[in-house]
This record gives C-alpha cells, sequence and structure tokens, in this order.
C-alpha cells in the first residue's frame, strides 16, 4: 500500500515540486494550503505522514501540529520554513516534530527525509 | 605702532572729556569723545570700540540707557561708568546692566588708567575664552590654547605637551621654538617637570633659569631660557600635560600679576579640554547609536525579507531539479540548469548571513576561552591557508580569564576574519594572530586579541564603510559584503568592540576587544 502524504504550506510553487518530488517515489500525495482545510483533511483520510509549514495566514503552523498531535497520535509530522528564528531549535518549546527542513531544499533532501521516518 | 585700544569717552562737560581723552590718549589708547548718549550709540554703532568711559548724568540719554544701548550694539564692549554724585544705587543699577565697574568723580588719573587696564584684560580673557571654546577640534583649539598664552603671558616661546597613550609626553603645538634641537630639549624639560606634578600639584609652577635647576640636570640648550612658567593639564584620572611658558629677557620677571593671568588661563584651558573632550565622546556615542539602530532596522527587514525570499526561492530550487532529473546530462539546457541551481545557492548563503548578521538567532552565552575558540577556528582553516603559502603566526597569552560568549559566534566572527586575511594574500604571506589581557585586576580587563596579514592593507577611502553591510571589495560573486557586518553585530551583542586599522601596502589589523566578566 502507498505511504500517505499531507503537504501543508500556502506557497503553490512548494507544494507542486514537493508532490512531484515524492509522487515519483510513490507516495500519494493530498495537499492543503492553510491549517483549517489541513486539520479537515486529517478528519476524512488516514495519513502515514504530514509536512507542514510553519507560517500560513490563518493559524500558526505550530499550532496546526498540536491539533495535529492530539487526534492523531501516531502520526509523523515534517516542519518546513522559510523564517528562522534559530537554526538550532526552530520549534516553540513544547512542539515536536520527527523531521525539519529549512527553504530553500531540494528534492532529494525532502526525498531522503520522508524516506527515514516512514521507511 | 597700533594703540592699545580704542576707547570712547561720553561726557556732557567738555572739560572732563577732554582731560580723560588726554590721559588715555597719552598712554597709548586711541579715543574718541561723545558729548551725550545719542551720539555715544550712534558712534558705537559705526566703529569698533574695546571700552567706553561714560558719565551718568547726562541731558537727553542718560547713562543708564545708553549703557544698555551699547552693551546691545556688541555684548563684548566693557563700559566703566563714572558718577559725580552717585549714589550706591545707580552704581548697582549699571553694574546689573553690564557695567565693568564705577568710578565717583572726581577722580585721579592713575586710579582711572587701572581701572581701564584691568577692564581691557577683562575683555582680551574674554575674547581668548571664546576662542579656546570656539572649536572642539583638537588641533585647531590647540593651536588657539598656544597662540593665546604667548599673548597674554609676552612669552617668546609657549608649548604645549601631551602624554600618549603609553604615556609618552610629546610636543602637540609649540609657538617660537626651532624645529630639531631646540624641541628635543624643551621636550626634555617638560617630560621632567610632567613626572614631578601629581594630581594636587599647584596651577602654575615658576621656574627661573632652568639651566641652573637641579630638577633638568642634564638637559642642554636651556641656557636661553629665563623664565620658565608650568601650567598642569589634568582630567580626573590626574596630569595629562602641561603648558610651558618661556620668557628669554633676563630682565622680563613675571609679575604677581603674569601668574595670576597665567593660574586663570591654566583653568580655563583645563575647562576647555574636557569640554572638547565630552563633546567627542558624546558624538563617538551617537554615532554608534546610530549604526545600532540602522544595524536592527536592517535587522528587521531581513527577517521578513528572508521568509518572503525563501518560499519562492524554495520553489526554484525544486522544480529546477525535478527539471533537471528529466534531461540528459550532455545537454546544453542540463549546464544552464545547473547554473540555476548554483545561483539559487549562492541565494541561500546570502539569506543566511544576513539573517545570522540580525541578530534573529539568539546567542547561547557560557564562559569561553578566546584562545581556545582561535585555535579551534585556526584548525579549520590551517589547510587552506598551507594551500595559499601563507604562514599562521601565533602569539596567544597563556591563562587568560574566560569570557561570556557564544562560542559558535565568536568562531564565526575570527573565521570571518581569517578568511578576509586569506584574500586579502593572494601570494601568500604572514597570519599573525594575538592575544592579550588589558586593564588591572582592580579596573575593568578586556581581552584583547588581533587578526592581521600582510597584505595589500585598507585603503583609507574605504576605510569608515569596511563595517557597513553589503560593502565588498571582493569580485562580484566572491563574497556578500556581509561578513564584517555580522562580525560588528555579533561583537557588539557580546558588548565587545572591534575595530580595523591598516595602510596600504602594509597590512591589515583587526582588532577585537571582549569584556572580562
Amino acid at each position: 500500500m502507498a505511504r500517505k502524504v499531507l503537504i501543508v504550506d500556502d506557497e503553490e510553487l512548494v507544494r507542486k515540486y514537493v508532490r512531484r518530488a515524492l509522487a515519483s517515489r510513490g507516495w500519494e500525495i493530498t495537499d492543503a494550503s492553510n491549517g483549517s482545510e489541513a486539520l479537515a483533511a486529517l478528519e476524512s483520510a488516514d495519513f502515514d505522514a504530514v509536512i507542514c509549514d510553519l507560517k500560513m495566514p490563518d493559524l500558526r503552523g505550530e499550532e496546526v501540529i498540536r491539533r495535529m498531535r492530539e487526534r492523531h497520535p501516531g502520526l509523523k509530522i515534517v516542519a518546513i520554513t522559510g523564517s528562522v528564528s534559530n537554526l538550532k531549535s526552530p520549534l516553540l518549546p513544547g512542539v515536536e516534530v520527527e523531521g525539519f527542513l529549512i527553504k530553500p531544499f531540494g528534492i532529494d533532501e525532502i526525498r531522503d527525509l520522508m524516506e527515514k521516518i516512514v521507511p | 605702532m597700533t594703540a592699545k585700544a580704542n576707547i570712547l569717552v561720553v561726557d556732557d562737560e567738555p572739560q572732563i572729556a577732554e582731560l580723560i581723552s588726554y590721559a588715555l590718549t597719552s598712554n597709548g589708547y586711541s579715543v574718541s569723545v561723545a558729548g551725550d548718549g545719542e551720539t555715544a550709540v550712534k558712534l558705537a554703532a559705526e566703529g569698533d570700540f574695546d571700552l567706553a568711559i561714560m558719565d551718568i548724568q547726562m541731558p537727553g540719554m542718560d547713562g543708564i540707557t545708553a549703557l544698555g544701548e551699547l552693551k546691545k550694539l556688541d555684548p563684548e564692549i566693557e563700559v566703566i561708568i563714572a558718577t559725580g554724585h552717585g549714589t550706591m544705587g545707580t552704581a548697582i543699577q549699571s553694574l546689573r546692566k553690564g557695567a565693568f565697574d564705577y568710578l565717583h568723580k572726581p577722580f585721579d588719573v592713575r586710579e582711572l588708567l587701572g581701572m581701564v587696564e584691568r577692564a581691557l584684560e577683562k575683555r582680551k580673557f574674554n575674547d581668548i575664552t571664546r576662542a579656546i571654546f570656539s572649536t572642539v577640534k583638537p588641533e585647531e583649539q590647540l593651536r588657539i590654547i598656544v597662540d593665546s598664552v604667548a599673548r597674554i603671558l609676552k612669552a617668546e616661546e609657549s608649548l604645549l605637551v601631551l602624554s600618549d597613550k603609553g604615556g609618552k609626553p610629546r610636543i602637540a603645538v609649540s609657538e617660537g621654538v626651532e624645529d630639531g634641537a631646540p624641541k628635543e630639549q624643551r621636550l626634555a624639560m617638560c617630560a621632567r617637570a610632567l613626572e614631578r606634578l601629581d594630581g594636587a600639584s599647584k596651577p602654575v609652577i615658576l621656574v627661573e633659569n632652568p639651566s641652573e635647576n637641579k630638577d633638568f640636570a642634564g638637559i642642554d640648550g636651556l641656557q636661553g631660557l629665563k623664565f620658565s612658567l608650568f601650567l598642569p593639564l589634568l582630567d580626573e584620572s590626574g596630569p595629562t600635560g602641561l603648558i610651558n611658558i618661556n620668557r628669554l629677557d633676563n630682565g622680563a620677571h613675571f609679575t604677581e600679576d603674569d601668574l595670576q593671568r597665567a593660574r586663570i588661563f591654566g583653568s580655563l584651558v583645563n575647562l576647555a579640554l574636557r569640554n572638547s573632550s565630552l563633546y567627542r565622546r558624546l558624538r563617538e556615542t551617537q554615532e554608534q547609536l546610530i549604526q545600532a539602530e540602522k544595524m536592527s532596522a536592517l535587522g528587521q527587514l531581513a527577517g521578513g525579507l528572508a521568509h518572503e525570499i525563501n518560499n519562492p526561492l524554495s520553489g526554484i530550487l525544486g522544480l529546477t531539479q525535478l527539471v533537471l532529473e528529466n534531461t540528459p546530462k550532455d545537454s546544453q539546457n542540463y549546464a544552464d540548469l545547473k547554473d540555476i541551481e548554483k545561483a539559487v545557492f549562492r541565494c541561500k548563503k546570502i539569506i543566511v548571513s544576513l539573517l545570522s548578521f540580525s541578530r534573529q538567532e539568539k546567542e547561547h552565552l557560557e564562559p569561553c576561552s578566546i584562545n581556545e575558540i582561535i585555535e579551534e577556528t585556526l584548525t579549520l582553516c590551517a589547510r587552506q591557508m598551507e594551500l595559499q603559502h601563507i604562514k599562521i603566526e601565533r602569539r596567544l597569552a597563556p591563562g587568560l580569564p574566560l569570557v561570556n560568549a557564544d562560542f559558535q559566534q565568536l568562531m564565526q566572527v575570527y573565521l570571518n576574519l581569517f578568511t578576509n586575511a586569506r584574500d586579502a594574500m593572494p601570494d601568500g604571506g604572514e597570519l599573525t594572530v594575538t592575544t592579550e589581557l588589558r586593564g588591572d585586576q582592580a579596573g575593568p580587563q578586556t581581552i584583547v586579541s588581533s587578526v592581521s596579514d600582510s597584505g595589500s592593507g585598507i585603503p583609507p577611502e574605504i576605510a569608515g564603510k569596511l563595517f557597513d553591510p553589503f560593502f565588498t571589495t571582493k569580485p562580484v560573486g566572491q563574497g556578500t559584503g556581509l561578513g564584517l557586518s555580522v562580525c560588528l553585530g555579533i561583537i557588539n551583542s557580546h558588548k565587545g568592540k572591534i575595530a580595523a586599522e591598516g595602510n596600504p601596502g602594509k597590512g591589515s589589523t583587526f582588532t577585537i576587544e571582549m569584556p572580562v566578566p
């Protein structure tokens, strides 16, 4: 069965290349352009992983991640962001993720990371 | 011969005006006479008078009113009021309006001349005070001081000696002293006098025939000096230098009046020098504040910009790589796409520098050894230096105290300085790294480290821009122009100081001062 990933980013270009990079590796992809859409998508289908931008127009990425954790404890989460306030611990305290990438990242970086998280 | 001063005599009684006028003219003053207040004001408006001697009771405009008018025309003019049956009341009133002093008629000519001299002396001091306080530029100010002191004390020679940072005295300016041996000999004399000064020293020290004085034994060439005065210059910490005034004529004793003048002059000069040093410090602080403001504004801009740019940049990178996967490796398209990919990585590097420069990363302070940071950074660059035939010379002081710092950030600073040094020596050379402890245990201590290269140096026209963001001398694509501004940002946030110095052809030295907690 194909591994399923949800890509959450308000930047269409990013969703587009991440989708294509992972699709060619056999991932099944759904995307969402904001936090509420993402939470709704998680209610209607099962996912192995979520790739989530940290800065979006509606909800803070960290808030989205917190809610996902509550409702879907087994979900693997990768955070991505273009605004880095601290390279060493990029997330707010209390928010934990399985992986983290700083934009701009290449297609091999996201592929390798996803393979590692959901073998 | 030019007149000693221009004096305006105002009296409605012609005989008295005549008498005063005669006394003054025969003492070398130039005199104009006015018979009433209105004429006096008219003359003062046209001419340039140093002093007015004015009767208080005159028909028409009275002396008190005329005094006010004269002061309005020229606030510097001195006015002596003469009063026939004056009461204390009018005298006080005239003093309040700015009169120098008052005389009761009938007065003695000597009394008048003495008062005139004192009034003119006050005026001269006012002029000098204004001149000394008119500038805060050291070279101008010191020149005015030396010229004025020679003038008011009627001395052939005047010198201003200051101790430099290492405590070594040097002649800052001099008047009437020939270059070469005479200057050297006087400097030696002043250095000796300076050694004998302490915090509580007298404001004026008079030495007759310094060549015969045991304090100056062994210094040649002082025989020409007959009377020497030394006025110590002091700041909060003690003596910083002195003014030396020399008369060469055997009969030209310094009188008690001269010494009094010298004392007043000395305290004026001390005040003026302190004033300008405070002013310069204020300016420096202002400049630092403006620089810090610029940095912080740019930092905020950079943070926002980074986010806006990184999203599309990520798209460019990802899509380029996707297309690359489907492009034959030997095609022109493949080569072009690779160039695009490289350009994206370059942009990424610039943004990372901008972000670290903008100090959005919170530093992690811990006790660090500066020597250790330097050694670790040198390990990183050793191979590159070797390849470029650069010899590394270490002069690291052992046993230095630790400083509170972010190890990674300081490594970044030294890495930047080492890389710049390497780039300044494309044909090889020597990189010298030093550390030392400055200050004593009682006061604030700093660890001073320096990075010097034997490269092309810093042209004076760019010295002021070195730490400006985006300023670079490297070819397009090789430097972001952010390296040194990042260093400045990091060192500032550590409450340290970074400075550059270097002359074309003589290499450059970057110095970092870090406070010891």
